[in-house]
């Protein structure tokens, strides 16, 4: 009888936990979906159904990657690989991450997921799925990106005007000038080439990050578009006295199929660091060494060099390194950051060697054809 | 030398390409929006056309809907003169027939003329002059 009496007593307790668990996992503000190891749903949110604009009936039991569909950015599904919830199930790690799921009616919304393994012993025997609607955030981001290139634009015209008209007067268009002229009018030009890169810097910053730069490839030659990059910096570097090469290691003109745009702006904000962080009389050098399937470019300094506990943060958004910092105080931290978006966005990689106080050395790749989809048409123009 | 046809809005820098184009021996007529480009082009038939994207009452684009330069004219090469690089305008204009696309802050005077030079003979140049 006694023994009756425990057992019933527990039986409730495990009842009184369970209705706990339930009302706990329903309360959760966001959706939130568990499963077993299957991958089959076994318990689903009042929230989860709203966004999803399904019933609890229809999710229950169902196979969470084919019920629940994710789809890309261009409407293409996931492959279950690559979904969040198996990168769960395969690492044993909680999977953070943007996608797309399609509700029942078959509208498809942008979603922030938290996948976490349910894990016992060691084994995963479950997982379960926090996510939210971000529709508002995207729409923000959206506005944020017009906003930011519709006011880059704006900011350009005038700015067009002023090199524009400088240039006419440095090239004699409205007759002679004298030294003191020409010295004011470079500096003018000055300016307005460093507020031009940051306008060009912003805008492609906003574009990468909303992913809409748009990829126009031509066939190129890498060195003459070195060799105009440099040209370009010519002014800047004969200021420090420092050289400027380009140095091939083919014979033969080294042509990709890439974004001309794109590579100069790359090769640009590499050079330009070079020199920015070089000290008087030393050497920026850009190599081009043409591979199988890629070609490989780097661009080397006798500059300042990156402390060692920087070098991770690199690429990072806004970082400028100490050293860095207490010599040259313009600078947006955005370049490098920019660099490695573009680069990517070519299907190209970035890396570094760098010693303090003896240089660094930025090596990036680029495929000798770039393939994408967001490629729509290519120019008429060969190098 | 040869006729050019400038379509940009901004009267300063409207101004400063015919300065530039006609310092070269170029006969230039001006334009300040797509509408009035092609207003211009019934009693003017040029060589090349000079054409800013983003102008009020009628862009670059619309004008290149109206302007049939992959037929009537495919003689007239289109030179794209905008501030929006990387953006999917210039893909579209190119898609429409135009020739080439620099960009204006980025451009010099020299380089202008000498781009537009290329253009008229039709020489391959470098898509991204200083």
């Amino acid at each position: 009888m006694e023994q009756n009496n425990i057992q019933s007593e527990d039986t409730l307790k495990f009842e009184q936990q369970e209705v706990l668990a339930e009302a706990l996992f329903n309360s959760i503000g966001d959706g939130a979906i568990a499963t077993d190891e299957f991958g089959k749903i076994t318990r689903i949110n009042p929230t989860a159904l709203r966004i999803l604009g399904y019933t609890e009936r229809e999710m229950i039991g169902s196979w969470f990657p084919k019920k629940i569909i994710a789809l890309t950015d261009n409407e293409t599904p996931i492959n279950l690989i690559d979904r969040p919830i198996t990168k769960a199930f395969l690492t044993g790690r909680t999977i953070i991450e943007k996608t797309y799921y399609r509700k029942k009616n078959g509208q498809k919304i942008p979603v922030a997921v938290t996948v976490s393994p349910i894990m016992l012993a060691n084994k995963p025997v479950g997982a379960i799925e926090v996510f939210r609607d971000i529709t508002l955030e995207f729409e923000v981001d959206r506005m944020k990106s017009d906003f930011i290139s519709l006011a880059s634009h704006q900011l350009r015209t005038p700015l067009s005007a002023i090199k524009t008209y400088s240039h006419m007067l440095l090239d004699g268009y409205m007759g002679e000038i004298n030294d003191a002229q020409r010295k004011s009018l470079r500096t003018i030009l000055s300016a307005a080439n460093r507020m031009n890169e940051l306008i060009s810097t912003l805008l492609n910053v906003t574009r990468i990050e909303s992913g809409t730069i748009t990829i126009t490839p031509k066939t190129v030659n890498v060195e003459k578009i070195a060799e105009e990059v440099n040209k370009e910096h010519g002014l800047l570097a004969s200021d420090k006295n420092i050289s400027l090469a380009v140095q091939s290691r083919s014979k033969q003109p080294c042509l990709i199929k890439t974004d001309t745009l794109i590579l100069k702006e790359v090769l640009s904000n590499l050079v330009s660091n070079g020199i920015k962080y070089t000290p008087e009389g030393g050497k920026v050098t850009v190599d081009i060494q043409s591979r199988r399937n890629d070609v490989l470019i780097s661009v080397h300094d006798t500059g300042l060099g990156i402390p060692k506990y920087s070098q991770e943060n690199v690429f990072t958004k806004f970082f400028r390194a100490h050293n860095v910092v207490k010599q040259e105080t313009s600078g947006t931290g955005l370049g490098l950051y920019l660099v490695k978006g573009l680069l990517e966005s070519l299907g190209g990689k970035i890396w570094f060697e760098s010693t303090e106080d003896k240089g660094t050395t930025f090596f990036f790749t680029l495929p000798k054809s770039l393939r994408s989809q967001q490629i729509t048409t290519e120019a008429m123009e060969h190098a | 030398m040869a006729n050019i046809l400038v379509v940009e809005d901004d009267k300063d820098l409207n101004n400063a390409y015919k300065i530039i184009l006609e310092s070269e021996g170029h006969s230039v007529e001006a334009a300040f929006n797509g509408q009035e480009a092609l207003k211009k082009l019934e009693d003017f038939e040029p060589d090349l056309i000079l054409l800013d994207l983003l102008m009020p009452i009628m862009g670059g684009l619309e004008f290149l809907q109206h302007y049939d330069l992959l037929g009537k004219h495919k003689d007239v090469k289109v030179l794209i003169f905008t501030n929006m690089e990387n953006s999917p305008e210039v893909t579209e204009a190119y898609d429409l027939g135009a020739h080439r696309c620099i960009i204006k802050s980025w451009t010099a005077p020299q380089n202008l003329a000498r781009v537009v030079t290329d253009t008229l003979e039709n020489k391959a140049v470098s898509s991204t002059p200083a």
